[in-house]
């Protein structure tokens, strides 16, 4: 819609970025963004209008302002993955998927926050604090929740977004940007657009670049799309998707970008429930929800069937063990000497190093990097690195077997419960938490297969619930497409945001919220 | 990214060393930190290499001697893809280091040989000869002086019948005269220290050119775990053949075994043998032709321009054009008489106008490269063979009559 408005000349590209820009500000508590990059955006908002002038936009995206995780190499501005080995950092160069979307035109507004290193569940854990869910400032939230006795802070019961993209998360959330990267290595994309009630798809492994993509698992990373809708999350995709020669693991296959159609008849498809996505755990709203979407698709004349995974219980172990491994081997180039944070250190280099990586990595990167090592120990090697990955080839199987019999999409949660207060949420320590959340997402990281999370629902607080479509290898077209139907019969609200506007009075929230 | 040219190159080496190569191959991460690794890893390939099971002949003289030559073979266990590091300088004298990362992520070709050669000798002839096939094949021009060819030694010792001894790696070797003493002398040293009852420490030692001896190397890493795992960036190396070509692919994407084996050029032993066959010179004068650099095609111009027999020919350019260039330093380009040069004094002699004692006074003027031609000197400093009997009758005569008058 936006886009269409561009065009038109019904709003400038440089209104479009100001607005956003002030809207950054006013919502400065939610802790979004780390960087916000005004002077550029609004350099790139002003040529983009000069090409509307001219009649001549480069695209769909031409003048769209977007968001990227900071974990994605940006030239110029700076880049730190929310830790303090990188603070101050500015990138020499652009990840792929940025200069992508800068060659279309999208106007660059900040870099948004996350855990360290995209190492969590909650957004909380990086040098930056911790990432407020918008939807704690809704209405339908403040409307559910229990009044406070005067004394607390107003402020305490914010609820996380989730993570690790939840900076990505918030901004699509409460309209600061039109869409978003994060990236997805067990999760990172979909968990928190489930929390925040907006659409987050994690590609098919290998359809889009990783090139510049600060590395956390490289055999599960993949750069994420977060988007308020399923028709924008392909257009971002269309822009994004093909071989990369800078990036090996890319398919060499052309590929084609497409436009979803609206399904009207899904007699002919065939829906997915894993029964072991009923984890324990799981809250019994979130069960419901996942069982009234599944009728949904019955009444509507698909079939849908129950299917089983049996390796599924054994993905959270099998994903930590090789995790932790590449973590490991990732985080040995940050060593303080060519670039970021050097400790002062001037004894000896492994001194420097060692004081260096413990005062740049904060305690989960750091535990992280320590089991890591210790699996690929020579002593440990076969019996944890090369048992995960058989472990993972099961995994993989599992899928490759449901789908040859006929499915061809999977219906799952996507989180166990809605948003959990932050004050909650840090009681646990980060593997525990992670463990516990990623539990419904990383197995298609394992498989790299292609899964999206759609908004279905407000739960009794008032909070986003979303749901998980898990597609074919490359069938992104079939599995948004169904997404795209699914969308169409939630209906899922839009948030009603109350923020004191930066310039002036209560914030209107009616204007488009996607761009298609 | 995997560099296309590194592959090519890996191939056409393992195939001029009669390896098999693995159509497919593996890439790993070898985990360790040091300053000139700026990743904290090298990509090598510690799995499955490209190339295995080759094997390189090289030929040896006995005794010194020109005339009597051995072949000999040494194994190559395999030849693997890895990336370079960067450069360490250590400045002692302000304790610190500095770290030139230029050459760091370059690719590299890692050639293993078995342990089958007994000394130094051998060991220089071995990698002389490897040396000639790299630079044959274009795969580098394996300069050691200039770190284009790296070449680190294990050396053990051990009674005949018993099996090998502990061995000890001998680095900083920066040519192959080096390669022959730092060897020679860990074997001396190995010996020495097993005779006083000593035992071998597996240990890194660098080769230390000025004193001629080997020293333990700063201990770098002691008993170190790689961590080695698979690199997750890099898919597995497929090379094909002309059988398993699939026939959708495009040829620009692939790397053809047997395109690459078509394309090969003679390596230096067919190219000695032809050298032997065609021209009638004997099997260590082509070492020697082949050995120089720019010698074989300076020799064969030679040939081209003269009537004089190569077998003759040979001799000229061994015994008194090399002798000479290696006397002043210079190499066949830098020589200051031209094969052209060369062969125009040869003629002269062919054609009996001169005698060989007076084309050796001829070509020792035209080192001095002052442009004139064999034909000017001989005339300048009356060289010529005299012919005419009378005046070689009345020249006698005249030196008998000045011996009668003292």
């Amino acid at each position: 819609q936006v886009s269409a408005a561009l065009r038109e000349g019904r709003v400038t590209p440089t209104e479009l970025c100001q607005r956003c820009l002030s809207l950054i500000k006013s919502t400065k508590f939610l802790n979004a963004y780390i960087t916000v990059a005004e002077e550029t955006a609004l350099k790139q908002a002003g040529e983009s209008e000069k090409r509307y002038r001219r009649g001549q936009p480069l695209g769909v995206l031409d003048g769209i302002p977007i968001a990227v995780k900071d974990n994605f190499n940006t030239a110029g501005i700076e880049t730190t993955c929310a830790s303090n080995m990188l603070k101050g950092y500015i990138s020499p160069y652009n990840a792929t998927v940025v200069q992508k979307l800068l060659d279309q035109g999208a106007v660059l507004l900040g870099k948004t926050n996350l855990d360290e290193f995209a190492m969590g569940s909650g957004s909380t854990d990086g040098v930056f604090g911790p990432v407020r869910n918008p939807w704690s400032y809704s209405r339908q939230f403040k409307e559910k929740s229990v009044p406070k006795s005067h004394s607390e802070d107003e402020d305490s019961n914010w609820v996380i977004t989730g993570g690790s993209s939840g900076g990505s998360a918030a901004a699509v959330s409460s309209f600061t940007c039109f869409a978003a990267l994060g990236s997805d290595t067990g999760g990172s994309t979909r968990n928190p657009a489930a929390h925040c009630g907006v659409v987050g798809l994690k590609p098919t492994y290998g359809l889009i670049s990783r090139h510049g993509l600060i590395p956390l698992v490289n055999s599960m990373d993949v750069p994420g799309i977060l988007t308020r809708c399923v028709d924008d999350a392909a257009v971002l995709l269309g822009s994004l998707a093909g071989h990369d020669p800078k990036d090996s693991t890319t398919i060499q296959d052309n590929f084609k970008p497409f436009e979803l159609p609206d399904l009207t008849d899904i007699s002919k498809l065939s829906i997915g429930i894993p029964k072991e996505y009923h984890a324990p755990g799981l809250s019994s709203e979130i069960l419901a929800l996942w069982s009234k979407a599944s009728d949904l698709f019955k009444n509507a004349g698909a079939k849908v069937i129950e299917v089983s995974l049996p390796h599924t219980r054994y993905s959270i172990v099998c994903y930590h063990v090789l995790c932790t491994a590449e973590v490991a081997s990732n985080m040995a180039r940050f060593d303080g000497l060519e670039y970021g944070h050097r400790s002062d250190t001037n004894k000896s280099t492994e001194s420097m190093y060692a004081a260096t990586r413990r005062e740049g990595f904060n305690d989960v990167v750091r535990g992280r990097i320590l089991s890591g090592n210790y699996f690929l120990l020579k002593q440990n090697y076969e019996n944890y690195f090369v048992k995960a990955q058989k472990v993972r080839r099961l995994i993989a199987n599992d899928f490759v077997k449901v789908f040859g019999s006929g499915v061809d999409v999977l219906l799952t949660p996507t989180t166990l419960s809605d948003a959990v207060p932050y004050m909650e949420f840090i009681k646990e320590d980060n593997r525990t938490r992670s463990a516990q959340d990623d539990i419904l997402t990383q197995a298609a990281n394992m498989a790299g297969l292609p899964a999206v999370n759609v908004p279905s629902g407000l739960s009794e607080r008032g909070l986003p619930i979303g749901l998980q479509f898990i597609g074919q290898s490359f069938q992104e077209k079939q599995l948004l497409t169904v997404a795209k139907w699914f969308e169409k019969q939630v209906k899922f609200p839009m948030i009603q945001l109350e923020v004191k506007r930066h310039d002036h009075g209560a914030f209107q929230h009616q204007k488009s919220a996607s761009f298609s | 990214v995997l560099n296309r040219r590194c592959v090519e190159a890996a191939v056409m080496t393992g195939l001029a060393l009669n390896c098999s190569i693995n159509k497919k191959s593996l890439f790993d991460r070898k985990h360790y930190f040091y300053a000139d690794l700026p990743a904290g890893y090298q990509i090598t390939q510690q799995r499955v290499p490209i190339a295995v099971n080759g094997s390189l002949s090289y030929s040896l003289c006995i005794d010194n001697k020109m005339s009597q030559m051995v072949t000999k073979t040494v194994r190559i266990k395999q030849i693997q893809l890895e990336q370079d590091s960067g450069k360490s300088l250590h400045d002692d004298t302000r304790s610190q280091t500095l770290v030139d990362l230029n050459r760091a992520g370059v690719g590299l070709m890692e050639v293993v040989m078995e342990p089958d050669m007994c000394c130094g000798e051998e060991a220089a002839a071995a990698v002389r000869e490897l040396q000639l096939i790299l630079q044959t094949l274009g795969s580098s021009q394996a300069v050691m002086a200039e770190g284009q060819l790296r070449v680190d030694a294990n050396v053990s010792v051990h009674h005949p019948g018993e099996p090998y001894g502990v061995r000890t790696e001998v680095k900083n070797i920066n040519s192959v005269r080096f390669l022959a003493k730092a060897v020679d002398y860990e074997i001396q040293r190995q010996i020495e220290e097993l005779e006083r009852g000593g035992t071998i420490l597996n240990e890194t030692r660098a080769f230390d050119s000025k004193l001629g001896c080997t020293v333990p190397m700063r201990d770098k890493e002691g008993k170190q775990d790689y961590r080695f795992m698979p690199e997750p960036n890099l898919p597995p190396l497929i090379l094909y053949d002309a059988k398993s070509l699939p026939a959708n692919l495009n040829h620009q994407q692939v790397v053809n075994i047997d395109w690459i084996h078509e394309r090969l050029p003679d390596l230096p032993s067919v190219k000695r043998g032809k050298l032997v066959e065609r021209y009638g010179i004997l099997p260590e004068h082509s070492f020697t032709l082949l050995n120089e650099d720019g010698l074989t095609e300076f020799f064969e111009n030679v040939v081209k321009q003269t009537q004089m027999k190569p077998k003759k020919v040979i001799g000229w350019i061994l015994n008194e054009l090399l002798s000479y260039l290696r006397q002043h330093s210079l190499t066949v380009k830098e020589s200051p008489v031209s094969s052209f040069l060369l062969a125009d004094l040869l003629n002269l002699l062919e054609k009996k106008e001169i005698s060989s004692t007076a084309a050796k006074q001829v070509l020792a003027e035209l080192w001095k490269g002052e442009g004139k031609t064999p034909l000017e000197i001989v005339t300048e400093k009356k060289l010529e063979l005299i012919q005419d009997q009378k005046e070689l009758e009345q020249i006698c005569q005249a030196v008998i009559d000045g011996q009668e008058n003292e």
